[in-house]
């Protein structure tokens, strides 16, 4: 679906899903904080030339697997606000119908398997779902997007094997923010986090995660040879998270400075720095992205609005669900 | 009608399915060449290539995981976990993610797979490969979990199991494997939830899991011999449970005895004597009592592992303590 | 569009905040992630920043002042204008306060609602500064100053030393102006608690469990609890048998469904308050004109040596029921039972503690004429003097014999009554 479009059009639709995600949290951190939000939420807010980058490279058919801050992955893969707000404040009209929440949202009709609540739960998941691609001859590939954190589990070291003895179309992406909840990564991960990936004989890239086209052109490059089955892949993005571990996280000096994190916003900003870009190619105006801006804050205000209205499931949904027909 | 091996009676039913649905894999430790260490599944990967018999690492929560993701996304696994007692190692990817799936998408992912292993002492294996673990299982909603009795409750049951569109967990004893029973030459299922009475009787309900199934025909026909008519029902899947059947057996014959070889405590036997107290309570002229595997790690020693499993000679004298009116507890 | 501030969620288990300080005044202008203002909770204090550009209006919580989370305390509105005069009702001041900010008793702990007055740092009506320490608190844990966390005057004290005040009372008022004639009360009654956080909308949840309907009344038990199985019980309350009698009669408990024939056996009695159907009466009346017994037991004592005249009697209405049998011989309150062994041998009729089969009620030496006392957990016998003669009423049920049965035993016993003499031919 790339190839049909030019540049302008797919670098507009990589800006504007950046920016979307961006507004997405910042509603959703917005209804936490009012406590109109049950529960607590992980904030992708930084990393959205991570989720945007690679999704861009994939196709509806193409799986991914997400986690507890997995916003960014379910907006960048295509869903839509109102249900995803709906889902998050626990509706009947969210994508599951309330019951999996922020860190539970799957939205299967664009091939997002589910964020997954239990770090590094959604590796064999990914790896599974690149077996069956396999199996089946069909040229689909998963993605499994999972944080740093989530190297110190055992599970990926199994998968990797797996993946690399069976050459499966699967692309581990470690989106590297530097915290491994309220730890520095450096203090939980010895050595070389892509050495583990080679060590497997899997070809493995560090990239910034904070520049977009760096990494959806590396994306495309991997896909691509993916479903030739030259896979799998693992990447290691560099990236930064704005918020703490979750949005209640606000005082966290004791892990990170305000230094660090006022250099990451200023200097490293992934909309910033293509914005920046898309005005110096002239791709748009200031007025242009300004515009294109509002109408996405128009959009959440209104979903958010739908969503706080919307209905709760009726009590007789409680034991539905548990058994597939 | 011909009689085979609850082993032969498995690979049947995995062959037939496999060659119904091409969805259908397999996958799992040494079950391609070596056909597992039981030989239960030897023959498949001749037929069906290394494609779809997929000889795995020594990794169980990958390929359990895998497993998963496959199954959301179009395929119908069937895992095969060498003991039954790796579950241990699993339960992250079974009852985290598989079981949960489908509620936590509010319906819109399915886990189709079958997750097949086995259970039962007296093997000389000691403590970390004779458990009979399917209480862990069962608690977790979203899975089900079938226990068969015989080759027949075998075969007929693992073809349910793969066309179920939910995880479903198979627990074989291990020392049945070689048992044989008329297995029908056509094709047929089981339904899941539907209890086999194996024996009519009139004094006392005894209810079996698995192997303890056949204990429970033991011990009938021991009380038979005294005059005691006991009742013996198989309730073949743990969950789903066919709670009519027993509880109607119980409104008859006033008394029973459940009997699982998964540790008593907290366990399969409380479960359905529970259900019984909630729902028969003023049809029961005695106790229901449970008869499980003692509350010990299973030793190693013949001596001491012989000690642990509920024999028919026990379970009889249980009965015939019931049908005296001997007064069980302590008043 | 404006925007309002709220008192956010800072920590997992925290409901409200305090403000420490605003870092931005009515009417500044601020940007989308500027500091706004400082909030304390019980872990820390950190700076909030401003979710919205726009200008500051609204300012409804001051530095301070303790906000559940979620409430509203400013609003970023689209130009400094809009900062109408605070809408907020005023509380009704008790007795003409003076006009300031409410200073109220602040949440010190996680699980604290009211805090002692220790004392005030500050003298009536002189000035203070908002960080100045303004009284003393004492909770459950510490003693802590607490600042005036306004500018003005101290114009009315509301509690005094050693008052206890509800977390979010009014203690005190800090007027702008220098208060002509400052107040000082006590505490006054709990008028301006904060209202209770509203709990989160639940769910409906059905409950899917039926209630369980209420359990049938067994019948009491004669002396402690009876163990039997719940099957016997419900049989038993079906078919209004008492198990008690399993256990006068001895019968070793517990009780299953094998004793339910014994029961039977040991005759039915309707259970009261069991809504089971009672058991219908069944009555037969008989006269005789004149009764020789007393004269046969005169003989009786002074030839045979047999001496018991209710042994007499019980033999008599024995062998009349069918010996062998137990007969108990009640002249109410006194009751004995006797064991009749088959045979006409009237010695051999002993006293024994056996539940009887049939009761005979002697009421000769009563005036009572007639009775009508329906079934009782056996036939009931009554014996009545009528002239020179005795009238004499047998009560039961059918199932504790058949009628003919019942007419056989009157009419043996009332042939017995009038020439017992009859009894040994």
């Amino acid at each position: 679906m790339a190839k049909a479009k030019s540049n302008t059009e797919d670098y507009l639709r990589m800006y504007t899903q950046m920016v979307r995600i961006r507004t997405f949290e910042d509603n959703a951190n917005q209804l936490y904080l009012s406590a109109k939000m049950p529960g607590l939420t992980h904030m992708y807010s930084g990393e959205e030339a991570v989720a945007v980058g690679i999704c861009e490279a994939l196709t509806d058919a193409d799986r991914i697997t997400s986690t507890h801050r997995g916003h960014g992955h379910c907006v960048a893969k295509g869903a839509e606000f109102k249900a995803m707000f709906c889902e998050l404040l626990g509706k009947a009209e969210g994508y599951c119908r309330g019951k999996g929440g922020s860190m539970h949202i799957a939205d299967q009709s664009h091939g997002n398997l589910g964020a997954n609540a239990i770090v590094g739960g959604s590796m064999g998941i990914a790896t599974g779902s690149a077996l069956r691609a396999k199996l089946q001859g069909s040229d689909d590939v998963t993605v499994c997007f999972f944080g740093d954190g989530a190297t110190a589990q055992g599970l990926l070291y199994e998968v990797m094997n797996m993946a690399a003895l069976w050459k499966l179309p699967v692309i581990y992406a470690c989106e590297n923010n530097g915290y491994s909840e309220y730890t520095k990564t450096e203090e939980i991960a010895a050595g070389s986090i892509t050495a583990r990936a080679e060590a497997f004989g899997i070809e493995a890239h560090q990239v910034d995660g904070q520049d977009v086209l760096e990494v959806n052109d590396l994306a495309r490059k991997l896909v691509a040879r993916a479903r030739k089955g030259e896979g799998p892949f693992f990447i290691e993005l560099m990236t930064y998270r704005y918020h703490g571990h979750h949005v209640g996280d606000i005082n966290r000096e004791y892990y990170r400075s305000k230094a660090e994190e006022k250099e990451w916003k200023d200097n490293r900003d992934p909309i910033i720095r293509f914005r920046a870009h898309l005005v110096r190619e002239g791709i748009a105006t200031e007025a242009d992205l300004d515009a294109l801006n509002a109408e996405i804050e128009k959009d959440a205000a209104e979903a958010v609005a739908y969503a706080l209205d919307a209905a709760y499931p009726d009590a007789a949904e409680v034991d539905m669900h548990v058994y597939a027909a | 009608m011909r009689e085979i091996t609850l082993s032969q009676a498995v690979n049947e039913a995995i062959a037939e399915e496999m060659r119904r649905d091409p969805s259908v894999f397999l996958m799992g430790e040494d079950v391609a060449e070596a056909g597992t260490p039981f030989k239960v599944l030897s023959g498949l990967v001749e037929e069906f290539g290394t494609e779809r018999v997929i000889d795995t690492p020594i990794s169980e929560p990958g390929f359990m995981g895998m497993a998963v993701g496959a199954a959301m996304t179009g395929a119908r696994p069937i895992v095969d976990l060498m003991f039954g007692d790796f579950i241990f190692l699993i339960m992250d990817q079974l009852c985290n993610q598989a079981a949960k799936t489908h509620y936590m998408s509010g319906g819109k992912l399915t886990v189709p797979l079958v997750l097949r292993t086995n259970m039962g002492a007296t093997r000389r294996s000691a403590a970390q490969h004779s458990q009979s673990l399917q209480a862990l299982v069962a608690h977790i909603p979203g899975l089900k979990v079938a226990m068969p009795s015989s080759s027949y409750e075998a075969k007929g049951l693992m073809k349910t199991a793969i066309r179920d569109n939910n995880p479903v967990v198979i627990f074989e004893d291990k020392l049945m494997y070689q048992d044989k029973a008329p297995v029908p030459e056509e094709e047929y299922l089981i339904p899941f939830g539907v209890a086999n009475v194996k024996r009519e009787g009139r004094d006392i309900t005894l209810i079996g899991t698995s192997s303890m199934v056949q204990v429970a025909e033991k011990a009938a026909e021991i009380l038979a011999a005294e005059g005691i008519s006991a009742e013996v029902i198989d309730p073949r899947t743990i969950v789903p449970l066919d709670e009519k059947t027993l509880i109607e057996s119980v409104k008859k014959t006033s008394r029973a005895i459940v009997i699982d070889e998964g540790h008593q405590s907290y366990g399969v036997t409380a479960e359905i004597a529970s259900r019984l107290n909630e729902k028969a309570f003023y049809h029961l002229d005695a106790p229901v009592l449970r008869m499980g595997a003692m509350d010990v790690p299973v030793p190693f020693s013949p001596a001491l592992e012989d000690l642990t499993v509920p024999t028919p000679e026990q379970v009889a004298a249980n009965a015939r303590r019931l049908c005296a009116g001997e007064l069980i507890h302590a008043a | 569009m404006p925007h309002d501030v709220t008192m956010p969620q800072l920590g997992m288990a925290q409901d409200a905040g305090k403000i420490v300080s605003w870092l931005k005044a009515p009417g500044d202008k601020v940007a989308k992630g500027d500091a706004l203002f400082e909030v304390e909770t019980d872990k820390a204090t950190m700076e909030v920043e401003a979710q919205a550009s726009g200008f500051l209006t609204h300012v409804t919580a001051q530095a301070g002042e303790d906000v559940p989370v979620g409430q509203a305390i400013a609003r970023i509105s689209e130009s400094a204008e809009e900062d109408a005069p605070a809408a907020a009702p005023a509380p009704q001041a008790a007795d003409a306060l003076p006009e300031g900010r409410e200073i109220t008793m602040p949440q010190l702990g996680m699980a604290q609602d009211s805090g002692v007055l220790v004392g005030w740092l500050v003298e009536l009506g002189a000035q203070v500064g908002p960080d100045d320490p303004l009284f003393e608190v004492e909770t459950d844990k510490a003693t802590m100053e607490v600042p005036a966390g306004a500018r003005g005057w101290l114009a009315a004290t509301l509690a005094r030393k050693g008052d206890e005040v509800p977390v979010g009372q009014a203690v005190a008022v800090i007027s702008a102006e220098k208060p002509e004639s400052p107040v000082a009360q006590g505490m006054r009654a709990q008028a301006s608690a904060p209202a209770p956080k509203p709990a989160p909308e639940p769910v409906a949840r059905t409950d899917k469990a039926a209630q369980p309907a209420p359990a049938p009344k067994a019948a009491a038990p004669v002396g402690g609890r009876i163990l039997a199985s719940p099957k016997l019980r419900r049989v038993a309350l079906e078919q209004g048998l008492d198990l008690g009698q399993l256990v006068a009669a001895g019968h070793p408990q517990p009780y299953h469904m094998r004793d339910l024939e014994t029961l039977k056996a040991l005759g039915a009695r309707p259970v009261a308050s069991t809504g089971v159907a009672s058991v219908a009466s069944l009555r037969l009346e008989a006269g005789i004109a004149t009764s020789d017994f007393a004269a046969f037991a005169d003989w009786a004592a002074k030839t045979a040596g047999l001496a018991d005249a209710d042994a007499l009697l019980a033999g008599l209405a024995g062998a009349s029921f069918g010996a062998p049998c137990c007969i108990a011989v009640e002249r109410i309150p006194a009751r004995r039972v006797f064991s009749v062994p088959a045979g006409r041998r009237l010695s051999d009729v002993t006293e024994t503690e056996s539940a009887p089969d049939l009761v005979l009620r002697d009421l000769r030496t009563t005036r009572v004429q007639a009775v009508s006392m329906g079934v009782e957990q056996v036939p009931v016998l009554t014996v009545m003097q009528r002239g020179a003669g005795l009238s004499l009423v047998l009560e039961f049920s059918a199932g504790q014999m058949p009628p003919e049965r019942a007419i056989v035993l009157l009419s043996e016993f009332a042939g017995r009554m009038e020439d017992p003499l009859r009894h040994l031919l």
